[in-house]
């Protein structure tokens, strides 16, 4: 690790992955054994730096080095939802014809099956989809749109069926993250942050909220306004990865 | 972003459609709004540049030319697919080895030979760049040095156009790549030759370098900048080549393709080296049947 010496950024993404049909949160255990070995050297090196963590579980591994590097929360970043906003984006953005970029959609969250996307806040040109069709992303929706961010939930286990693993656009999607960092953006991503306090989350659980990032990591959280069905999925989001974080000992 | 519409075509029809599913997840951060992939080639239709990488790669310690046959095989099939939906697409083969492969192309292509490129010793040269400035602690790009003639073990290194800032090396140490030389530059041009063997040995593949190098030649052709780059072409009637052989020199591309060629005046001995790079690819590509 001393060839990392003074790093401004450390990205994290060793560790294992998903197996055909396997869900990111079974590789918990392993995960968390190689980060302990990991993280005290990355830190030992770069004391200042901030880390960008993308091994899976990204949540839970998040929470996991941020115990294990002791570095304060807003250098301690999961890569997070960036990904499964950016594939909800580029799939909603299909079905209208238009650039992935002009279609605004956040997802929140676990980056994993309990993902959640925010109906509320999708537009187009500030034109609000959820007042154009109130039942949008709802099983009554004529449309369903709620099909498209199933497709999104789908994305990793497709892709690792047909190929073995992704690698294109989660490399595109932390180039991005990189990006707003190493250059003091600011701009606004979701990523996988510390959210106890907010949203009745009582707990220290990391998970994607729109976060502003910059040069010394994250900058603020943009407490983002969500329906009371949009809150509830969040917390039930927070409850499924405390789940699995209070068993995790020795950190 | 070099292109607006991306079309995939392979025989591995789950990889391929794994691999352009995951490149349609990054949109958001590309500038291509179209990426297509089918193993039917009508999915490549109208396309302006072509790009072939298709076939077998060389095992730990092979020679590219060991491929010959087995590429030679999945050319025939490949190359009247690519031509029936882009009669007016340029051909740039990628696939080893690139010289031979190239003039296979170009034969059963039907193409006017501006418009079958072989990647050739654009790599070669980055590679030889790439040490040269680690030698003098300076940028790849500020190096001057071109390798032409076999991308692969007979390549020729030019010692005698070797120059930073048009300074010439060779005026500084005449002895330059030669036996006695202290400098020892004949080292740096082997280690060119050896880059892909030593990297297949370590990683299993190659696949950076190469694939930049092929990105800096299609940014030539789609953006008709009329770069120089070492690439493979039809040298039959240059450097006393009187072969229908085709192997890398300085080309000058554009939108139509190869537009002209740069005549390298070579010392004698580099015109000797270029000649038995001709009679090395001649020897292998004489025994094929098209």
């Amino acid at each position: 690790y001393a060839v990392t010496a003074n790093s401004r950024l450390v990205v994290l993404t060793a560790g294992v992955r998903q197996q055909e049909g396997e869900s990111r949160l079974n590789l918990v255990q392993r995960n968390v054994n190689v980060f302990k070995s990991i993280v005290p050297q990355i830190v030992k090196y770069s004391p200042n730096c901030s880390i960008l963590v993308v091994s899976n579980p990204v949540d839970v591994l998040t929470y996991v080095t941020w115990k294990l590097s002791g570095l304060p929360k807003h250098r301690v970043i999961g890569s997070g939802t960036n990904l499964d906003s950016a594939r909800f984006r580029y799939l909603m953005a299909e079905r209208l014809g238009i650039h992935a970029s002009s279609f605004n959609g956040w997802v929140l969250g676990e980056h994993g099956d309990t993902s959640v996307p925010v109906w509320s806040g999708a537009n187009v040109a500030g034109v609000n989809l959820q007042k154009l069709n109130p039942e949008i992303g709802t099983d009554a929706d004529k449309e369903q749109w709620k099909a498209t961010h199933k497709a999104v939930v789908d994305s990793a286990y497709e892709v690792i069926k047909l190929k073995g693993y992704t690698n294109w656009a989660i490399g595109f999607s932390v180039a991005d993250l990189t990006e707003s960092i190493v250059k003091n953006l600011s701009r606004v991503h979701p990523v996988s942050t510390m959210v106890k306090d907010m949203y009745g989350i009582g707990e220290d659980v990391f998970l994607s909220l729109p976060c502003v990032l910059n040069g010394s990591g994250v900058g603020s959280v943009v407490n983002m306004t969500l329906t009371d069905g949009e809150v509830a999925q969040l917390r039930k989001s927070a409850d499924t990865l405390w789940g699995i974080q209070k068993d995790l000992k020795d950190l | 972003d070099l292109c607006d519409e991306l079309a995939l075509v392979d025989v591995m029809e789950d990889k391929l459609k794994g691999e352009a599913m995951d490149l349609q997840h990054g949109a958001l951060f590309l500038k291509t709004h179209k990426i297509v992939a089918d193993k039917d080639y009508s999915v490549t239709a109208n396309s302006k540049v072509v790009v072939v990488t298709a076939g077998a790669r060389q095992q730990e310690g092979e020679s590219r030319l060991n491929l010959v046959q087995r590429n030679v095989n999945i050319f025939k099939f490949i190359i009247p697919n690519i031509v029936k939906y882009s009669p007016n697409c340029i051909l740039l083969v990628v696939s080893n080895p690139v010289d031979i492969l190239t003039y296979v192309a170009w034969k059963l292509s039907g193409f006017p030979r501006h418009r079958v490129i072989g990647s050739g010793t654009n790599l070669d040269s980055a590679r030889f760049r790439h040490l040269m400035g680690e030698k003098f602690h300076l940028h790849p790009s500020s190096c001057h040095g071109w390798i032409i003639g076999e991308h692969g073990d007979s390549s020729v290194a030019v010692w005698s156009g070797v120059n930073i800032a048009g300074v010439s090396l060779q005026n500084l140490n005449p002895n330059m790549g030669a036996d006695g030389d202290s400098e020892n530059w004949k080292d740096m041009h082997k280690k060119v030759v050896d880059g892909a063997y030593e990297v297949i040995k370590l990683k299993g593949y190659t696949s950076w370098a190469i694939g930049m190098s092929v990105a800096d030649l299609v940014e030539s052709i789609i953006k008709n900048l009329h770069k120089v780059h070492p690439v493979s072409t039809l040298i039959q009637g240059m450097h006393g080549v009187k072969d229908e052989v085709f192997l890398s020199i300085p080309c000058v591309l554009g939108n139509s393709g190869l537009t002209d060629v740069v005549h390298m005046t070579l010392k004698p001995e580099e015109e000797k080296q270029l000649a038995k790079s001709a009679e090395t690819l001649w020897g292998v590509q004489k025994e094929l049947t098209l």
